[in-house]
């Protein structure tokens, strides 16, 4: 890739650190390795305030990193075995919520924007959640041709879903999609397919 | 910069203090609209000497056929607020700026707090009818200092109801602002106008309780403070004035024919800002706009509001 290349619609993410003014905080972490950034985040301290965590079980079982950090949290722990009833879970409780709660996120970054989107219905905007990015680079891809968003792209080529064209996974991101631009490739030299590498894994 | 040149059709004392003028177009044409928390700036000639102050517009957004503005005589008032009390009367003719707006609605909100302190309520007239049209849900806490005070207080009661809550300090009536912003719920704007001191205490009871710096919404305009004279040196134009005491930096630039830029001229949108080249004194910031960062680092200055206590001072214009 270009030296240099950026584009301002991609996401950045960085550590997570507790936000010293909060009257409460909601951590939600995705498998093992959220869980990891989540105890790295209690190895700062543990807050004066209210601390709630979501967790969703890991893809490959391995939920040690898991039941320690529900160990370590200090008051309520839920656990969800699927993203959908995570999703339900945090409808709710963003319902009753008060400003002042700060929201972390730990995961992939489905996860995160899936957990953005639920926010947003609650007048939280993307700056408003604390975000790390952990586990997968994999990338939701928004096909520009037939409106389809293709998941787990680990590729620079990713074929769509839904119309079954090879799509170019650009670095332009929708916030309102939770994904990245995706454009046939061969639309000028049809089957011309350049290399397909995994960049995402 | 192009002006809007408009008559004043109407000029109502509404409170011992404050007086409303409703301006239309010159022309007689429509006014360019507006969204609700816009302000314009009105240039009036006092005593020879062009004082130019920014006003928030109080009509309704979708009103294309006349502005409204709110002016509170000021005690230490320089000669503008005085002047529209005094020498503005039905059928004078003012040239304003465009609507600009430094303290918009946020749409993605879920619910709105709008804090007013005596005419801080001016800017919230106008929101309310934005507020009103999207059927949002907001509260207005509405502060003044007695009765008398209160300015619109019917109007308000008449459309907002059960969103108005008042707040009369000789009749014990006090907002608790921590009390306020602690049960609001996930998703929610605070908006505040008013005394520097209710402004300053709302900003810093939201950040306490964690709310976000975007969501919490401000405007003051600050009335540039008089000084001591200073030189000017304007290193592009290449002319040395002396701003007197009683006159702005961006006043005196303009006097001496320089087109300075400036959009609100009450050191809230940082459209004035100016380099600073040399400085043999201390810099005055007086704005809200620039970081405490910026202002001690003495690079920039907001010529509107601020001034300096110095010898010569020299900008990059």
């Amino acid at each position: 890739m270009e030296r240099g290349y950026w584009i301002r619609s991609k996401p950045v993410y960085s550590t997570l650190i507790w936000q010293a003014y909060a009257t409460a905080h909601l951590i939600l972490v995705e498998g093992a390795a959220g869980a990891m950034a989540a105890l790295k985040l209690f190895q700062q301290m543990q807050p004066e305030q209210q601390v709630s965590v979501f967790y969703l079980k890991d893809t490959n079982a391995d939920n040690r990193l898991g039941e320690t950090l529900n160990k370590v949290a200090p008051d309520d722990f839920f656990v969800h075995d699927s993203s959908e009833t995570l999703l339900i879970g945090l409808d709710h409780y963003l319902s009753k919520a008060k400003m002042g709660l700060h929201i972390y996120v730990a995961g992939a970054e489905k996860f995160m924007w899936s957990i953005a989107d639920v926010a947003s219905r609650y007048g939280v905007v993307d700056g408003d959640i604390h975000k790390e990015l952990t586990g997968t680079l994999a990338r939701s891809v928004y096909c520009v041709h037939c409106k389809t968003i293709t998941h787990e792209a680990h590729t620079n080529i990713k074929q769509c879903d839904g119309c079954g064209r090879m799509l170019f996974v650009r670095d332009h991101f929708s916030r309102r999609f939770g994904a990245y631009m995706g454009l046939m490739v061969d639309a000028e030299a049809p089957g011309e397919i350049p290399d397909i590498e995994e960049i995402y894994p | 910069m192009s002006l809007l040149r408009v008559r004043v059709a109407d000029v109502q004392q509404i409170t011992p203090l404050i007086k409303q003028f409703t301006l239309v177009a010159a022309d007689g044409t429509e006014l360019p609209s507006f969204s609700g928390g816009s302000h314009i700036v009105v240039a009036m000639n006092v005593e020879g000497r062009i004082h130019r102050n920014p006003y928030s517009l109080m009509s309704a957004p979708e009103d294309r056929h006349a502005y409204k503005i709110a002016v509170r005589l000021q005690e230490k008032s320089r000669g503008g607020s005085v002047h529209m009390h005094t020498a503005v009367n039905v059928g004078a003719v003012l040239d304003i700026t465009y609507p600009v707006n430094l303290f918009a609605l946020d749409r993605r909100a879920r619910k709105h707090i709008l804090i007013a302190g005596g005419v801080g309520i001016t800017p919230f007239m106008s929101q309310i009818a934005d507020l009103q049209r999207m059927a949002a849900n907001y509260e207005l806490h509405y502060a003044y200092r007695a009765h008398k005070h209160g300015a619109f207080t019917e109007f308000i009661k008449s459309t907002s109801a059960d969103q108005a809550h008042f707040y009369v300090e000789n009749e014990g009536g006090v907002l608790d602002i921590r009390a306020l912003l602690a049960k609001q719920p996930l998703g929610t704007h605070v908006y505040v106008c008013g005394p520097n001191s209710m402004v300053v205490s709302v900003l810093a009871t939201a950040r306490d309780l964690g709310w976000p710096d975007r969501h919490i919404h401000s405007e003051q305009f600050a009335a540039p403070p008089a000084g001591e004279p200073f030189r000017l040196k304007l290193a592009k134009s290449n002319i040395e004035l002396v701003v007197p005491a009683e006159l702005s930096m961006l006043e005196a630039i303009e006097a001496a024919g320089v087109d300075a830029p400036y959009l609100c001229r009450g050191g809230a949108c940082g459209r004035c800002e100016l380099d600073v080249i040399s400085n043999d004194g201390v810099i005055m910031h007086h704005d809200h706009y620039l970081s405490d960062a910026e202002k001690a680092a003495g690079k920039k200055i907001m010529p509107c509001v601020s001034r300096a206590r110095c010898d010569l001072l020299e900008l990059n214009i």
